[in-house]
């Protein structure tokens, strides 16, 4: 039991001093004191929720990511800055360094300043493309405010973005309109796993230069549904990278302004938006943590019932082939404030594999419990007839849910020596038992011939005195 | 026991009770200085098991003593052959462990708590000590001149053939079989002279030993039917040989059966097939002479011998076809080797990669046996002589092992023995003659008759007069100028042996090869410990389970001083595995670092020996890497692209690209050349001046390099965090920035959920 | 999906085009084939308006080019537009991929298409992929989107398609059960039991041809008077030493039986040979 109250405690801990599961020391970096009026409600929103908010422009003396090699905060929310460089403390390596070490970054970009060269290449890493023209923007002459955009078609109103696929969870899901103003598109590379769309334009939409290509376009960088205005990429360490391609539409301007799409007056629901953003950005949403993982022998004496939560820890080194053996795993999900129990997503399965070089057996899980705060997912199996180093492995890495990887190496034995039915349990020795036996019966009565026989004639008897 | 053997022996061996005594005493200074010239290499360095193989029965030892034997018996060590394990208990010849931990529990009891280690590393010396008198009892058996069976002892006790695999810290099968091998040779010799059924017991009781202790086995398995299978042929069969076969062949195959590493090898294994046959034969032999001895018509016996070949023809037949279908295996590939010595080398190039299965060279049989290698031919001439059934034995084992001592090094080892037996016949012959001050001829006569050994009296009233060899005739030199002379001269070469014996112990054999030793210019020893300080440093800076990929030599000492699992190791049994680590060694990186992270590695292991001009590194092992890797993949590893179009193999700014970015080159020259001013690096192995610019690494860092850069230990790197391949990752941290793609013709790659 | 959620807007905007003043759209739209190989202008011409898509969908082969042909008007007067897209959507995955016509002043718009222009999405697409014209620019007036026909793509197969391995997504993946190998099978036991029942029938047999051929156990007073204690413990022994095998092959393990087996062994062997003596005795009597 003493686990779930460090369970709690921690749930309380979190409470207390924040609502992200990770910390709670934010750094804005921002083009100078004065713009922070401009984000005034976000960053408002952002203290309310528990985060210990730093403002620094990049030329601040004080500008570092680091303290004695330790990071000196866990978010980054980096704000358009006017200037082409970023400074020596946030070169592109110091950002992925800053990821290295599980800290989030929260990229606002924009199309009327342009994008610096640190943050340009640090995209390019994680193979996120962004136009190379300074001042590309995205339009959509389908879906555009016609109250504040009426001519240039920039700001594009867009309802909240629903899932890509039907197994991932949807944490940007809301209600209203969402305006994107002057938006730095983002296109995805096609190989990476780890990158995800958040919030796609849409498939009239595209983007192109103001400067050269005002009259028509010809090469737009991206169209349609290819291109983002919101994405994300999460790191195999869980470190998660959100590009909002409109940093105005954290300001306050557009938090709840009138809008017109279409014809028909609309509210724009930026602050809803710009909280769910930064919640998952700054893992207040979709972080899983894993509680207690057992597997055991689930035969003969061993055999267990496997609702039982408080089995004690129960991991043996080593198996052997054939086994039956039971696995549990414990998964919580931390939403905003406390760890829940893990709900899957509808069309998703955790699985388990058992693997040696390849997966031997790679089962899915099944909720067999649930806790106050966990989900305990079980499968049971036999060990495959195959001696070797075996691993227990749970991976479980989803677009915006962080990554799971457990592995437990067991060893697979083979029989031992007496293991192994005994003859007389395998009909087909019956043979060659009973020639034993009576190799045995006849050379103890021919011992007794041999010892004890009068010559013939004498007398004619049995010879079975012996026995 | 075996002192209370021996007293019985020396009691048969006639003679007043100081003969007797001095025997004795000699025979135990033959012991002592066997043991003693072992002993150099704990002397010099330190009580250290050596080499390879040692390592592992050393770590096995230790296991048996701390779990027990149904334990080790059961063993599954999940620290080798990473990820497969090894059932080691049924995949060893446990002689040589149980045979420690016998003692050690002995001690024990004894209270002498003796560290294992030392009883390990002693256990050679003194086996070789009871080497020494199972030979002086062995040579006994074939002459009746009671000086050649101590010469031989003598000669056993020190020659460097024998001592190469037995010095102190040499714990290896070896050790404790050449002991058993000799020794069951002589009990063999013994069954067939008396006809026993005991001696016959005996000889397969320590068969059955021999079995459990190496898988040399064999070579008493072919050479006892081969023994009888010939003195059949020559006409001498009888009962007595019957009765010493038939109990050995039985009770000895289910002595060999109960090693669970042999198991049903006797009856499956083309190399166990022969003393099968030759039983078969046996009986129909036996069952003729029999009936022959009941029914005297001369039709019916040429009718009998005409049967026994019929039977014998289909019998080998039978035997072909069986194999052929595969019921029982074919000969092995060690095995072929041994006939061809070319045939591992195109066919199984993990067995022509080991040193000790190279065919031996010239030079070798005389380092290792000095002038006995002279006096052998002399002593099989004179076995043909006599030619009693036990000198049939002599002729035929050293026919054999002269040639398989020819195609393999490590068989010299198997040569030794008899070597040794007939090079004392030879000289004690000589010393016999000459020193013998007496007048000749009732000398020879008193000599000739004198003797009451049983055997000799049995062997002369069989053979009497019947073969002109067996004669003795009277001749001789009786001036005591030749004899002194000759004397004189034999006793000078005895002492050069004697020179040469001590010499090439001490300089050739008594090197760990764990420690390696050099000279100062100023004459004093310089110990270099790379090896241990690299294996320490694993032990110290990694966690428990961290497995280790290097070349499979390394791997029982990874697995015995660094006590961390290892991919592959000195036991072969996984060709396939094997040479997925020398693809991983010979390949790209790219193709290298799956392999790698499929197997779980964490830390690659090189040895390097370029900096020091150790030979023995893995860039020289490098062609059997790529070799046995290519066996498996030919598409992907070919040994042709490593060398240049010259056929060269090289290292230097000629070296091809394969090489060059071959993960092992690259582990092996990383950052050399910092130890060298620019453009100077040098390679003092294959003495060559490397290229200015040295090798990069991505998907591994280094993590340590012993003092003399013998041993380099790399970590592997995980996932690169981002999803980058390592090598635009390393070149990012570099602070080389990506450059934008430029535009692309053809359609665009559309990114898909 | 997300193209769903854009219907409704789409719709509005095509409610627009009542409204507006003016909207985009386009006229004298052509839309050819040309194979490679026939002569320019070769091959069937089809026009279609804003209004009346193609019915039937056009067929793009291996080395096929799609030319498309159309004015932008902007109201009814021929303008270009800012954005003058041919639209491709592939109705199984929803991918979508764009063309850009190329528009003069006079807004006469021209696209060329071939198979090496598409992605592989399409290329490998089975069903035929709508395609659909998207002008708009600037300022008041409602743009225009709307299917126009379909595209079907037919390959040559005999030109293999380098299809580019499907890139890592992270989902589930599908289950896999190891397969054990069978267990190894007994013989019918009615066979097993009539060759052990031969084998034991064997004893018998052996027995009463011993009997017959005058074994007996005669002797045995006149042993056990001579040599009582020697020929008790010799016949005990071998008994007692098959007992230890069976107590081998039932419960003991080596440690125990080689013990006993050593105790039972060496009293044996020291009886066994005062028994012998005696049975030698007897022999040489002529009693054998």
């Amino acid at each position: 039991m003493r686990w779930l109250f460090s369970f709690l405690a921690l749930a309380l801990f979190c409470v207390v001093n924040a609502r992200s599961f990770t910390g709670s020391r934010l750094l804005v970096v921002l083009e100078e004191e004065s713009e922070r009026e401009k984000y005034g409600v976000f960053l408002g929103d952002l203290e309310s929720r528990g985060f210990t908010i730093t403002t620094l422009t990049p030329k601040s003396e004080s500008l570092s990511l680091f303290k004695h090699g330790a990071r000196a905060y866990d978010h980054l929310l980096l704000l358009p800055t006017k200037s082409k460089g970023l400074g020596p403390a946030l070169t592109a390596n110091l950002l992925l360094d800053f990821m290295k070490k599980e800290g989030n970054v929260l990229l606002a970009l924009s199309a009327e300043t342009g994008t610096p060269t640190a943050v340009q290449s640090l995209l390019l890493e994680v193979d996120i493309h962004i136009p190379s023209d300074r001042n590309a923007l995205v339009v959509d002459h389908f879906n555009y405010d016609s109250t504040s955009a009426a001519e240039k078609h920039d700001v594009l109103l867009l309802p909240f973005p629903k899932p890509a696929r039907s197994d991932v969870k949807d944490y940007f899901g809301g209600e209203g309109v969402i305006a994107v103003p002057r938006a730095v598109g983002q296109t995805l590379g096609n190989e990476s796993p780890l990158l995800a769309p958040i919030l796609k334009a849409p498939s009239t939409a595209y983007s192109y230069n103001p400067k050269d290509e005002a009259d028509i376009v010809e090469e737009p960088f991206a169209v349609g549904q290819q291109l983002n205005l919101v994405s994300a990429m999460q790191s195999l360490n869980s470190a998660r990278l959100t590009v909002l391609g409109s940093a105005e539409a954290l300001q306050n301007a557009w938090f709840a302004e009138k809008a017109t799409l279409a014809g028909k007056a609309v509210k724009t629901a930026n602050r809803d938006f710009a909280a769910k953003l930064s919640s998952w950005a700054f893992k207040e949403t979709g972080v899983l943590k894993v509680g207690k993982l057992t597997h055991y022998l689930n035969e003969g004496s061993s055999k267990k019932l496997n609702s039982s939560s408080a089995l004690p820890e129960n991991n043996p080194k080593i198996y052997r082939i054939k086994n039956d053996v039971a696995f549990q795993i414990e998964v919580s999900e931390y939403t905003s404030t406390h760890l829940t129990p893990f709900e899957l997503p509808p069309n998703d399965i955790l699985q388990l594999e058992f693997s040696m070089l390849s997966p031997f057996h790679r089962l899915n899980l099944s909720p067999i419990s649930q806790t106050a705060n966990s989900t305990i997912f079980g499968a049971s199996f036999r060990t495959p007839d195959q001696h070797g180093i075996f691993n227990f492995a749970v991976k479980y890495n989803r677009p915006f849910l962080t990554g799971i990887e457990e592995k437990r190496q067991v060893t697979v034995r083979h029989f031992a020596h007496d293991e192994w039915p005994r003859s007389w349990q395998i009909s087909a020795a019956w043979v060659w038992i009973a020639g034993i036996w009576v190799t045995v019966a006849g050379w103890v009565v021919f011992v007794g011939v041999w010892l004890y026989s009068a010559p013939v004639g004498a007398a004619v008897k049995g010879g079975k005195k012996t026995q | 026991m075996a002192a209370t053997e021996g007293d019985q022996f020396l009691k048969q061996a006639t003679g007043p009770k100081t003969r007797g005594l001095l025997r004795v005493i000699i025979l135990v200074l033959i012991a002592g200085a066997a043991v003693s010239s072992r002993l150099f290499s704990v002397i010099r360095f330190e009580s250290i098991i050596h080499e390879f193989d040692p390592w592992f029965n050393f770590r096995a030892t230790k296991y048996l003593v701390a779990n027990g034997f149904y334990d080790f018996w059961d063993w599954f060590d999940d620290r080798t052959w990473h990820p497969l394990g090894r059932v080691t208990g049924g995949t060893l010849y446990p002689g040589l462990m149980v045979t420690s931990g016998v003692i050690y529990h002995f001690l024990r009891f004894l209270t002498l708590p003796v560290d294992i280690r030392n009883i390990c590393v002693l256990l050679a010396p003194a086996f070789s000590g009871l080497t020494a008198f199972a030979t002086y009892l062995l040579t006994n058996e074939m002459v009746s001149s009671p000086s050649a069976g101590l010469l031989a002892a003598a000669f056993m006790g020190i020659t460097p053939g024998y001592i190469s695999r037995s010095v102190a810290g040499s714990y290896d099968n070896e050790a404790i079989a050449i002991f058993l091998l000799v020794f069951t040779f002589f009990l063999w010799i013994k069954a067939v002279k008396l006809g026993s059924m005991f001696w016959g017991a005996l000889t397969a009781l320590f068969y059955g030993y021999m079995v459990s202790a190496w898988g040399g086995y064999v070579f008493i398995t072919n050479l006892l039917p081969l023994h009888a299978f010939v003195l059949i042929c020559m006409g001498r069969y009888s009962p007595r040989l019957y009765v010493s076969y038939t109990s050995w062949y039985a009770l000895g195959t289910l002595a060999s059966m109960q090693i669970p590493f042999v198991g049903f090898l006797p009856i499956r294994s083309s190399e166990h097939m022969s003393a099968l046959g030759v039983f078969g034969l046996i009986q129909l032999v036996a069952f003729v002479e029999f009936v022959r001895a009941q029914l005297p018509s001369k039709q019916f016996q040429t009718l009998l011998r005409a049967l026994v070949v019929l039977i014998f023809v289909v019998a080998v037949g039978g035997l072909v076809l069986l194999t052929v279908g595969g019921v029982i295996a074919p000969w092995t590939g060690r095995f072929y080797s041994l006939w061809d010595t070319g045939y591992a080398k195109i066919h199984i190039p993990i067995i022509a990669s080991v040193s000790e299965h190279q065919p031996t060279a010239w030079p070798a049989f005389f380092f290792d046996l000095n002038l006995m290698i002279f006096l052998f031919p002399a002593g099989v001439y004179m076995c043909f002589r006599t030619l009693t059934d036990e000198q049939v034995f002599i002729v035929i084992y050293s026919v054999l092992a002269s040639y398989f001592a020819g195609v393999m090094v490590r068989l010299m080892l198997t040569l030794t023995p008899i070597v040794c037996v007939a090079a004392a016949m030879a000289f004690s012959q000589i010393l016999d003659t000459y020193l013998d001050a007496k007048t000749p001829k009732v000398d020879a006569k008193t000599a000739e008759n004198g003797s009451s050994e049983p055997a000799k009296v049995a062997a002369a009233a069989v053979l009497s007069d019947g073969l002109r060899s067996t004669r003795n005739p009277l001749v001789g030199i009786y001036s005591y100028a030749s004899r002194v002379t000759v004397v004189g001269f034999s006793a000078i070469y005895l002492l050069i042996f004697v020179l040469h014996c001590t010499w090439v112990t001490s300089n050739a054999y008594s090197s760990p090869s764990v420690v390696l030793a050099s000279r100062l210019p100023d004459g004093s020893q310089h110990i270099i410990d790379d090896y241990r300080e690299a294996y320490y440093w694993l032990r110290q800076n990694t966690p428990e389970n961290a497995k280790i990929m290097s070349w499979w030599d390394y791997g029982y000492q990874i697995g015995g001083m660094a006590d961390r699992p290892t991919l592959v190791d000195n036991n072969t049994w996984n060709n396939t595995h094997i040479a997925t680590v020398g693809k991983a060694m010979s390949s790209k990186e790219e193709v290298s670092y799956p392999i790698m992270r499929q197997h779980e590695v964490d830390y690659v292991l090189v040895v390097f020996g370029g900096l020091l001009g150790y030979s023995g590194d893995d860039i020289n092992k490098f062609l059997w890497m790529v070799r046995i890797a290519e066996g498996i993949w030919p598409e992907e590893v070919k040994e042709r692209s490593f060398f240049t179009p010259r056929g060269e193999y090289r290292v230097d700014e000629g070296a091809t690209d394969t090489m060059k970015n071959s993960l092992m080159y690259k582990m092996s020259y990383y950052n050399y050349n910092s130890l060298f001013p620019a453009g100077q690096a040098q390679d003092r192995v294959r003495n060559v001046r490397l290229p200015s610019e040295g090798p990069q690494l991505n998907v591994i860092d280094e993590a340590f390099t012993s003092e003399n850069w013998i041993i380099r230990i790399y970590k592997v790197k995980d996932l690169d965090n981002f999803g980058r391949d390592h090598h635009s990752a390393v070149s990012f941290d570099k602070g080389h920035k990506k450059k934008r793609a430029a535009k692309r013709k053809g359609p665009k790659v559309l990114r898909v959920e | 999906m997300f193209l769903r959620s854009l219907l409704p807007s789409i719709l509005l905007s095509g409610a627009c085009v009542v409204s507006a003043a003016s909207s985009w759209s386009f006229e004298d739209a052509t839309l050819s084939i040309q194979s490679k190989g026939s002569a320019v202008g070769a091959g069937a011409k089809e026009k279609f308006s804003p209004t009346s898509p193609l019915a039937k969908s056009v067929s793009l082969g291996t080395s096929d080019s799609l030319k498309l042909l159309l004015t932008t008007t902007d109201g009814k007067k021929a303008k270009r537009p800012h954005q003058a897209f041919l639209t491709l959507t592939d109705p199984t995955t929803g991918v979508e991929e764009s063309f850009v016509f190329g528009v003069k002043e006079s807004g006469k718009a021209k696209l060329d298409l071939t198979q090496k222009d598409l992605p592989i999405q399409f290329l490998t697409s089975t069903k035929p992929i709508p395609a659909s014209i998207v002008i708009g620019s600037f300022g008041a007036s409602s743009p225009y989107n709307s299917k126009v026909f379909d595209l079907s793509i037919t390959r040559d197969q005999n030109v293999p398609l380098a299809v580019p391995e499907k890139p890592v997504r992270y989902a589930a993946e599908p289950e896999i059960h190891h397969i054990f190998r069978s267990d190894p099978q007994s013989p019918p036991k009615i066979i097993t039991l009539v060759f052990a029942a031969a084998v034991v029938g064997a004893l018998p047999v052996l027995l009463g041809v011993w009997a017959t051929l005058g074994a007996n156990a005669n002797h045995l007073s006149k042993a056990l008077s001579n040599a009582p204690i020697s020929h008790a413990l010799f016949v005990g022994s071998i008994l007692a030493m098959e007992g230890i095998f069976f107590m081998y092959y039932t419960t003991w393990n080596l440690f125990q039986t080689l013990p006993a087996a050593g105790v039972v062994g060496l009293v044996a062997f020291i009886s066994g040979s005062r028994a012998l003596t005696e049975v030698q005795e007897r022999r040489l009597a002529g009693l054998r």
